[in-house]
């Protein structure tokens, strides 16, 4: 099934790039996606993660990106990018003690555009790390229907679903707040981190996924497709 | 929200040396971190072994091993790992986590390029375990001199010159009215213009006054001949220390041997204020044990005050010796008064630490005699007294009795000198390992009272035959191979060379004895008299036993490890707690516990070169 999955992903991409005008989006689809026969120690990966004002892509906005590149088993810091959204409107205050973005930072920040190609372009020709995918995934396609009138794909590890397949896969009850980032993170030993910050918690994600993956079997050994959403 | 990456920031900002560096070139470092993940059991990948990369462990555990697979040392959060700063100098290392492990991996050339305004952080990087000492005991002894003001200040700030002097055909008479006019407590005596003794007020009181002898007398007939003097080049704490030791107040200073001035009591303690004089001069006016005895509760209080001073281990050692030697002193006084003057000449011995001139506060009493072969078995019990006397006194003044039994007290140990020649050839002559782990002590012998020639006598013949035995150095080198200092650290324990760890640091047999030990050997197989581990080294250094830079190693590592329990021990003292040498690994700092390990390195270094040598 994960097979056929991929196999869609890469017919979608073809399919999109055909109707993609030239720019950001027609760059970033014209490179294949990475081979999901791959071993996970071979693939490019970009551990992404977004701060938003709320949950739902459509009214929510996207506050801050932070991303890293995670690569044969290590996270290249002089990767890693980040950068508050310049928006329109006011913040909540109770958002702002979470992701910690006032409005005047916010207001400095860069347009969306100028954000959203800087992410595309990193994560040409990689697979898209996050930590509950849902996020990432609507947040970045509403964009890219905002600014090219497509909704682009892209392949992506989910590090919660790497840990609640596992969980599945033992058949024993858990609690659901177990697979929070931090929670996991502590479970794997890795220590605390500063959350809600985008980068730190794409950082933290990149992490989680090697502890996920070293814990399992050798990286080297583990097929890009296990790990696939 | 300025900086996304403040934490790992803030955590590289807890290590040393990244402490020393600004955020802004911090953040420059962070930028260059590669994060690795290893896997427990994992030997470091080939690839990072051929990039020169500085690793810093942020969370888990990996040890590292010779080409012979011997555990060379363990990293745990927070530790930097050099060992492959230098790609070429590390091939034989292998490197293996023990644990799940994240690393923070940094390539060495860029860090430089980074660093390069910041000499002493790359220096931390590159310097080996002896340089990184060095400096570190550099910094601390430059500390010492500045906190404590009589230290290393050389006499000359101090003495008087011209000196008064007088002919000694003078009357006494004389000799009072010139002190009187020229308000001096002391005069030096001149025979055709060489300096033969001196004479203070208080000869004239004792020796002229109270035994009635005429004022028209010679001045000769009273003075003091051939007296103790010191050398101009020495420190100011050297002559304090000699006028403690040997309970005088006058020092007359001599340049190349001639007479070049005098030194006074209280010119050093108009400088120095309350210290170690003040204590002696209390001792030497008390007149029961019980006075002792409350004197001597004064002795850690002094010991946490120089320890404050950031006075150095060394001459916390040589102050707390004196003092010990000057509680002796007074009561074998106040047992010659009780018993009777002595039926034939003796020397009140020291061994150990108090003979070394390295005793701190609460240590137990280490003594022997030794006595005239003109000694008679019916002197045996006057012998037996005063070695009683003295022992339960210096108990009662907190320095318990010596759970080995070198006492004077046991016969074994109160001997004419005809038995002590004895006792050392044994020893040297058809040595056993077993018998000289015992009498390793006796080598480290110093006279407290009496005549001094009888144990100079036993030593010289004594260093003549250990200088050519080295069957006995043989033996007493395999003995002081027995004390290994550990690897380092792990985590917050003290990481053994079987791997295994211990919750404390043992601070005397793991790393003072082993440095102790070896000094002795050097000192023995060449023949040197001194008995301070510190002098031995010195003078060991240079010869074939030991090289110049290995003895400015292992000084190094010694001060530092005495310095670090000189302050454990004043600390327990200060919180009322029983002084010992345990250190929990949790007491050091970072920086303190790297070096430490610098120094366990050095005094391995010294150990090896040592097991293959003999």
């Amino acid at each position: 099934m994960i097979f056929k999955n991929l196999f869609g992903y890469e017919a979608k991409r073809k399919r999109l790039l055909k109707q993609a005008h030239a720019g950001a989006l027609r760059d970033f689809l014209s490179v294949p996606f990475p081979d999901e026969k791959q071993f996970f120690i071979d693939t490019p990966i970009l551990s992404v993660d977004f701060e938003t004002t709320g949950l739902n892509a459509k009214t929510d906005k996207l506050l801050s990106i932070g991303f890293v590149d995670l690569l044969a088993n290590k996270i290249p810091l002089k990767t890693s990018y980040h950068q508050i959204v310049h928006s329109k409107g006011l913040l909540k205050s109770d958002n702002v003690t979470i992701h910690q973005i006032t409005d005047s930072e916010k207001d400095q920040g860069e347009p969306l555009r100028v954000v959203v190609e800087t992410l595309l372009k990193a994560l040409t020709g990689k697979v898209m790390l996050v930590h509950f995918a849902r996020i990432e995934r609507e947040f970045l396609q509403q964009a890219c229907i905002k600014l090219y009138g497509i909704a682009p794909v892209f392949p992506m590890i989910d590090t919660l679903m790497v840990a609640k397949r596992r969980l599945d896969a033992r058949d024993v009850s858990y609690d659901p707040s177990s697979l929070r980032l931090s929670a996991l993170r502590t479970q794997y030993q890795l220590p605390e981190h500063h959350a809600h910050n985008a980068l730190n918690d794409a950082i933290a994600t990149a992490e989680l996924l090697m502890a996920q993956v070293n814990a399992r079997q050798e990286p080297n050994k583990t097929n890009l497709a296990d790990l696939l959403l | 929200m300025s900086n996304e990456l403040a934490d790992i920031r803030v955590f590289l900002k807890l290590i040393p040396p990244f402490d020393l560096l600004p955020d802004p070139l911090l953040d420059t470092v962070v930028k260059e971190i590669s994060i690795c993940y290893l896997r427990k059991q994992e030997d470091l990948p080939p690839d990072e072994l051929s990039a020169e990369t500085l690793f810093v462990l942020r969370k888990g555990a990996l040890s590292y091993y010779s080409a012979d697979n011997e555990l060379l040392g363990m990293f745990s959060e927070t530790d930097i790992c050099t060992l492959y700063c230098h790609a070429q100098t590390s091939i034989d290392i292998r490197l293996c986590s023990n644990e799940d492990t994240l690393l923070y991996a940094l390539p060495y050339p860029a860090l430089q390029e980074i660093l390069h305004d910041f000499p002493d952080v790359i220096a931390f990087f590159e310097h080996s375990a002896e340089q990184r000492l060095h400096k570190k005991m550099t910094r601390v002894n430059e500390a010492a001199i500045i906190s404590s003001s009589l230290m290393n200040t050389p006499i000359t700030h101090f003495y008087h010159t011209p000196v008064a002097s007088i002919d000694h055909r003078s009357t006494i008479q004389e000799a009072a009215i010139s002190m009187t006019e020229q308000g001096y407590s002391c005069l030096i005596i001149l025979e055709e213009d060489n300096f033969i003794g001196i004479v203070t007020d208080k000869d004239i009181r004792r020796r002229c006054v109270a035994e009635g002898l005429s004022l028209k007398q010679p001045i000769s007939d009273i003075i003091t001949k051939n007296p103790t003097t010191i050398d101009v080049n020495s420190s100011a704490y050297d002559a304090l220390m000699v006028m403690t030791g040997k309970h005088i107040h006058h020092l007359p200073v001599t340049n190349q041997g001639k007479l070049e001035g005098m030194l006074t009591v209280t010119d050093l303690m108009n400088y120095e204020g309350q210290h170690a004089v003040n204590l002696t001069s209390i001792i030497h006016k008390a007149t029961t044990v019980n006075e002792l005895a409350k004197i001597s509760t004064m002795l850690p209080k002094l010991q946490i005050r120089m320890a404050k001073l950031g006075t150095t281990a060394d001459h916390v050692g040589k102050s707390i010796s004196a003092i010990t030697m000057a509680f002796t002193i007074r009561l074998i006084e106040m047992a010659e008064k009780l018993l009777g003057p002595p039926p034939v000449p003796y020397a009140w011995l020291a061994a150990g630490s108090q003979a070394r001139q390295e005793q701190l506060a609460h240590s137990d009493q280490d003594n022997a005699l030794i006595i005239s072969d003109d000694m008679k078995p019916e002197d045996q019990t006057w012998f037996f007294d005063l070695a009683t006397f003295v022992s339960d006194g210096l108990a009662a003044c907190g320095f318990i009795y010596c759970p080995g039994d070198i006492m004077a007290t046991n016969q074994r140990w109160r001997q004419p000198q005809k038995i002590w020649h004895r006792y050392f050839d044994e020893w040297v002559n058809t040595p056993s390992s077993a018998a000289l782990l015992n009498a390793s002590i006796f080598f480290d012998l110093t006279t407290v009272y009496g005549d001094s020639s009888l144990l100079e006598n036993v030593r010289y013949e004594m260093l003549e035959k250990t200088k050519r035995s080295t069957m006995f150095i043989a033996h007493l080198s395999k003995n002081a191979l027995r004390l290994k200092p550990p690897l380092g650290f792990f985590r917050d324990f003290v990481l053994k060379h079987d791997g295994e760890n211990k919750s404390v640091l043992d601070l005397k047999h793991n790393g003072i004895a082993p440095i102790v030990d070896l000094a002795r050997i050097y000192a023995l197989t060449e023949g040197i008299s001194s008995t301070n581990t510190i002098t031995r080294l010195q003078k060991a250094a240079g010869t074939r036993s030991l090289t110049k830079e290995s003895a400015a190693n292992l000084i190094a590592a010694y001060e530092f490890i005495s310095m670090l329990r000189m302050q454990n021990q004043s600390m327990r003292m200060q919180n009322n707690k029983k002084p010992n040498n345990f250190l929990p690994p949790k007491a050091l700092s970072k920086l303190e516990r790297e070096h430490l390990k610098d120094a366990f390195k050095v005094i391995k270094t010294m150990q090896d070169v040592r097991q293959s040598s003999y």
